[in-house]
């Protein structure tokens, strides 16, 4: 029972992970075989509980991951949700995949369904936890919102997502670079990220693991 | 798939993040940094707590341990910069209420703690918790308004503006020492102008926008009542004020909250509410609103320092209440200052960084003295160059003047208070004239973007005839004649502006015009009555106003103009001093006696009737109401007739040539 049990939870894993990307990346659901694997042993947590999963993994197929690193309460990082939306409906159909990452340990499930439910992330992106500050460290996050984009298990941009705001109280009345996107857009046609990283101002996530 | 190296500086960001992280826990025993309970928590409650108290003005709560450390690195980088707690002006300035700023030391104290590890110290440190007043911070309202509707914050963009307009069921009048608004959603309502409207026009403003409220610009006709500021930025209440300071409230007013917004990134709903809070006694002390300030601001695109300066001599002392610079997003710097007589400066504002979203009315604690003679002047620099961060246009564009947030302005509104009655009258009358030929320059640049709009036509040329100039006033009226077609309002305003401007043969054609349309016009009977009178034509002119008159028996006009002529007409047969007289009290009845040029006519009503005494007292009544130059020294002059026991005839206008 118990190995067949174990078995069982993975594919339900496995499953439900290309069943919320297929909201994306229509057609991918049909060849899950490869899973490309990143050196280092990063693991985050589902939002429900379960297996600690790799987030770097991803469908054969797409070319890149994008991280957005969120909390539930952060006033600037909330302000992104319909722009990010925008970006996962622009490059999610060209093979991006789009995780919210809720690196504050204090953050639980039910808090986080209800995050993504009032600012519609449900079916844009999927979301995990990262209490441990795993995935934070290994693209060298700070800040949420913070994006960082991987490819191939290589992080080929972090920082803000645009250039709204310059620092704590001082905002830009409309973003004049829009950094993420172009990194994004540098990836998908197979070009060098311009400015492989930059400054992102909001929440500190040092705060959360205080 | 061909893909750039990883960068590594991100390793060395996250051994930051780590190091941080860790030094929390090494350091926490060490004596020399401060804790939370000892040093923080009072802080935090003293400077920030009257704002980041949950369900406070501030998007979150910061008055416990858990809250001040999950915000600590914030914490740290907003003091430093010093953008909270939120006090732009500098802090030698004033005293003003509710400046709170922290020292050089006390960012110093914070920082060591953050960089020390958010200690939280020994729990009997921690001073007694302060309570915030829930709800109503100055006591339960005599009256709240709630908006009925809850509006729609849409969930993006950057700063949102939305005028409310919610009417006050008020049915008698009512005297108010207080006005508290509480946003309804404290997360993305940032500021809000409010003012009153005694007339229907923003309400129907707002039954013409689908949702709550209306989205452009306040109305002229919505205004700060009678010298009081009024509105609301995060944790600042202004305190109630003396009961004889109160404002006047009449039936029928409307309450206008410009309100703005910042987005959530969700829709969030936003239900404003305000409490009044009465007085039973009419004010005895009236504040006047001064305001410097140019309506000709025209930046050329790029232009990295345009300056805009103003200044006023005060011809009276006053007491200064309270400041409110006022700039849109290209302003950088303000500076108010006040040069007394003797030549020293005393500044009144200087904020270094203008932010346009961090509006504010300053209140002196005690009222600043200001001699009469003292120059008020403002200095405004502006940056409409793309180095300034808040530049709305990318790339920069030319800004002029106007009320929309991507247009630019330029005041400093100052409310004083001046020692009696004739200085708060002299300083209104002379200030108005200077306000009044500001806002022309306004109206002619609105007209410029907008040439078609026939109530910015109208509106200019009343403005025109105020500060004297009744030709620019004649051309509006005839462009707003053009673009309305001959309706009979439209002819009599030209006809107005054409008497005033001495044009009086176009002036009666226009009139006539005018009772053409609407025989029942009483207003232009009036007028048409006026200019006769003043051609020669008194039998003519006395037609008219008795026409007036019977449209309107209660018309004051009618009935004053009618006694004017009655006692007063050069042609002995054109007189009835009896019937003037009976005219004549009527109209200073109907006027409560509290209109001069009434009390005029019923003395030379009077005199003509050989009652010079009571001539000589109704003039007097006149002169006591102050009324304006050239009225005051022609009731001087009627009276000294009085004193001598003669009538006064008006000239025959045809002589005089
Ligand atoms: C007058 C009211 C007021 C006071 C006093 C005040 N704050 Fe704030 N604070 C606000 C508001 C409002 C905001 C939301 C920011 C905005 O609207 O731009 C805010 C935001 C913040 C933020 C988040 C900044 C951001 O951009 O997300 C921090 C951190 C903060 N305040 C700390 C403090 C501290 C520390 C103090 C005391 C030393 C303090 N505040 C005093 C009103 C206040």
């Amino acid at each position: 029972m118990i190995p067949s049990a174990l078995f069982f939870v993975m594919v339900y894993v496995m499953s439900r992970w290309f069943v919320a990307l297929a909201l994306l990346v229509g057609g991918l659901l049909a060849s899950p075989g490869q899973i490309v694997h990143a050196a280092p042993q990063v693991r985050v947590q589902q939002v429900d509980g379960g297996h600690a999963v790799d987030p770097l993994a991803a469908p054969a197929g797409s070319k890149a991951i994008v991280f957005l690193f969120t909390s539930t309460d952060c006033p600037i990082s909330n302000r992104y949700a319909p722009e990010v939306r925008r970006l996962a409906t622009t490059y999610g159909p060209k093979g991006v995949v789009f995780r919210l990452i809720y690196p504050n340990p204090a953050e639980n499930a039910k808090g986080i369904r209800e995050h993504m439910a009032a600012f519609a992330y449900a079916g844009a992106a999927q979301a995990f936890r990262d209490p441990k500050l795993d995935l934070v460290k290994f693209v060298g996050a700070t800040i949420t919102p913070e994006a960082a984009v991987v490819v191939d298990g290589k992080v080929v941009y972090r920082g803000r997502i645009d250039d709204r705001y310059v620092d704590l109280g001082l905002e830009r009345p409309a973003a004049t670079t829009h950094d993420l996107g172009e990194a994004l857009e540098a990836v998908v046609t197979g070009r060098k990220v311009p400015h492989p990283t930059t400054q992102a101002v909001g929440c500190y996530i040092a705060d959360f693991a205080r | 798939m061909k893909v750039a190296a990883v960068a590594l500086a991100s390793v060395t960001l996250a051994t930051v993040v780590l190091a941080t992280v860790a030094s929390g826990f090494s350091r926490t025993e060490q004596v020399s940094s401060p804790t939370y309970t000892k040093d923080i928590a009072p802080l935090i409650a003293d400077r920030c707590g009257m704002c980041h108290d949950a369900g406070g003005a501030a998007p979150f709560g910061l008055l416990t341990y858990a809250d001040a450390k999950r915000h600590a690195t914030q914490i740290a980088t907003v003091t430093r910069s010093r953008f909270m707690p939120p006090w732009k002006a500098d802090p030698d300035n004033g005293p003003f209420v509710g400046q709170h700023p922290l020292s050089d030391a006390e960012i110093d104290l914070i920082r060591r703690w953050v960089d020390g590890g958010t200690v939280e110290g020994d729990p009997r440190d921690l001073p007694a918790p302060r309570h915030w007043a829930e709800g109503w911070r100055l006591g339960q309202p005599d009256l709240i308004v709630t908006l009925p509707e809850a509006y729609t914050l849409q969930a993006e963009g950057t700063d949102v503006f939305r005028i409310f307009v919610i009417p006050l069921p008020v049915t008698k009048t009512r005297f108010v020492r207080g006005l508290e608004f509480r946003p309804g959603n404290a997360k993305v309502v940032h500021h809000a102008n409010i003012r009153v409207d005694k007339t229907a026009a923003s309400r129907a403003l707002d039954a013409a926008d689908p949702g709550p409220g209306y989205s452009g610009l306040i109305l002229r006709s919505a205004d700060y009542p009678e010298g009081h500021f009024l509105g609301w930025t995060p944790g600042q209440v202004a305190p109630l004020l003396p009961k004889d300071l109160s404002w006047r409230l009449d039936p029928k007013t409307d309450l206008v909250i410009e309100t703005h917004m910042q987005p959530s990134g969700k829709k969030e709903s936003v239900q404003p509410s305000i409490g009044l809070y009465f007085s039973d006694t009419p004010p005895t002390r009236t504040p006047a609103m001064l305001r410097l300030g140019r309506q000709t601001i025209d930046i050329p695109a790029g232009e990295k320092q345009y300056i805009v300066t103003d200044s006023y001599t005060l011809p009276v002392d006053v007491e200064v209440e309270a400041l409110q610079p006022h700039a849109h997003y290209r302003a950088r710097e303000v500076q108010g200052d006040a040069t007394l007589p003797d030549g020293t400066k005393k500044p009144l504002i200087h904020i270094a960084d203008w932010d346009f979203r961090w509006q504010h009315v300053f209140q002196y604690e005690t009222p600043l003295r200001l001699p009469k003679g003292t120059t008020l002047s403002m200095r405004w620099v502006y940056d409409n160059s793309a180095a300034n961060t808040r530049n709305p246009e990318r790339p920069p564009k030319r800004a002029q003047w106007g009320q929309r947030s991507s247009d630019e302005m330029g005041d400093l509104w100052m409310q004083v208070l001046t020692r009696n009655e004739p200085d708060l009258v002299t300083l209104t009358r002379q200030f108005r004239a200077k306000v009044a030929a500001e806002d022309v320059n306004g109206y002619e640049v609105e007209i410029e973007k907008h040439p078609n709009d026939i109530g910015l036509h109208d509106d200019a040329a009343l403005l025109y005839l105020e500060v004297g100039r009744p030709e620019n006033a004649v051309a509006h009226f005839q462009k707003s004649l053009a673009l309305k077609g001959g309706s009979a309002p439209a002819h009599y305003n030209l006809g107005t502006a054409l008497s005033v401007a001495g044009r009086l043969d176009e002036a009666v054609y226009e009139y006539r015009q005018a009772i053409q349309i609407d025989a029942s016009y009483a207003n232009a009977h009036n007028n048409l009555g006026s200019v006769l009178l003043s051609q020669g034509k008194t039998a003519e002119a006395a037609r008219e106003f008795r026409e007036v008159i019977r449209l309107q028996p209660q018309s004051a006009s009618g009935l004053a103009n009618l006694a004017w002529v009655l006692a007063t007409a050069s042609r002995p047969a054109d007189r009835d001093a009896t019937q003037a007289v009976d005219l004549a009290e009527r109209v200073v009845d109907l006027t409560g006696r509290r209109d001069a040029r009434a009390l005029d006519v019923l003395a030379a009503a009077y005199a003509s009737a050989g009652r010079f005494d009571r001539a000589q007292d109704a003039a007097s009544a006149a002169l006591r109401l102050l009324p304006a130059e050239p009225l005051a020294s022609e009731i001087r002059q009627r009276q000294d007739l009085y004193r001598q026991g003669r009538p006064y005839v008006a000239q025959d206008p045809q002589s005089r040539r």
